[in-house]
């Protein structure tokens, strides 16, 4: 049996995440897909007639997974990649050479039927102190690594 | 920006909810894993299914439209995906939606993998008018 080393209560700050952006890490992204072809988020031209943006934008889709490792290294992978989830808006655009910071605090823990929900407001700023995202994740924790009920 | 004339225009008005795809298959391979776990920057990245947009891809396959925005994105795990494992998803229509006169529409994902785990479930919405994006946020 492993360690019960793990303790979460609301209030509780998840370990903050920074990711700094550039325009190699979204080519690799897409391409990792197979997605060859220009698109809004790997040529400029594209994004200019798509979007209307002079530059190429990130997808959503990178911050979502920003926010998946944030929570990964919180809860765990044991832990996070059975039972976590997350669901993010996106409130602007993250462009290359844009850094972002994802935050978290738990607002909820409740029973369910095989540990405890653990669920986590984030928050996606970048350098500006813009928030370019917000939503909310969470994960079922087994009972052990919460705090023993009076 | 070239159409695809074979491909249906896309009718929101029309659009049912509900509409499930064909189902759509691929082989998850390590080049695959390596590349996105190097886009992220995250060695330990255990869903590079994310990448794929397996939710809008048979949508795409299926309709033409203006292109989009992802205005807002759930992922679930279950699964870590494992290295050259042939992935089936499913991805349907789950709803739509008008809001601040712009059109929406929300698609729904399950991979499962040929072992039968249930890898992820992704849902996606996704802004129908994208050059709001520029209009709102400029340059």
């Amino acid at each position: 049996m492993g360690r019960l080393d793990r303790n979460y209560q609301i209030g509780d700050d998840v370990p903050p995440l920074t990711k700094s952006m550039t325009q190699e890490a979204i080519n690799l992204f897409e391409g990792s897909a197979g997605q060859s072809g220009p698109s809004q988020f790997t040529d400029e031209e594209t994004a200019r007639e798509t979007l209307g943006t002079e530059g190429t934008v990130a997808s959503g889709r990178m911050s979502l997974t920003f926010a998946i490792e944030m929570l990964r290294r919180f809860f765990g992978a044991d832990v996070f990649n059975r039972t976590g989830s997350v669901d993010l808006r996106f409130l602007r655009p993250v462009r290359p050479g844009d850094t972002v910071t994802f935050t978290g605090n738990i607002t909820a823990i409740s029973r369910e039927a095989n540990g405890s929900r653990v669920s986590v407001e984030i928050m996606a700023v970048n350098q500006n102190g813009n928030t370019t995202g917000a939503g909310s994740g969470s994960a079922v924790v087994p009972n052990a690594y919460l705090p023993v009920e009076e | 920006m070239v159409e695809d004339e074979s491909k249906t225009l896309l009718d929101w008005d029309a659009l049912e909810v509900g509409e499930t795809f064909e189902k759509y298959e691929y082989t998850l391979t390590i080049d695959m894993i390596d590349t996105f776990r190097r886009g992220v920057m995250d060695p330990e990245a255990s869903f590079p299914t994310i990448s794929h947009k397996v939710d809008v891809k048979q949508y795409n396959a299926k309709y033409r439209d203006n292109g989009s925005v992802n205005a807002r994105c759930a992922f679930y795990c279950y699964n870590a995906p494992r290295a050259g494992s042939k992935l089936t998803v499913t991805a349907w229509i789950a709803d739509k939606y008008l809001r601040r006169g712009k059109n929406y529409i929300v698609t729904e994902a399950v991979s499962v993998d040929e072992d039968g785990r249930l890898i992820d479930r992704v849902i996606t919405h996704e802004l129908k008018q994208p050059s709001e994006v520029g209009k709102k946020w400029g340059g």
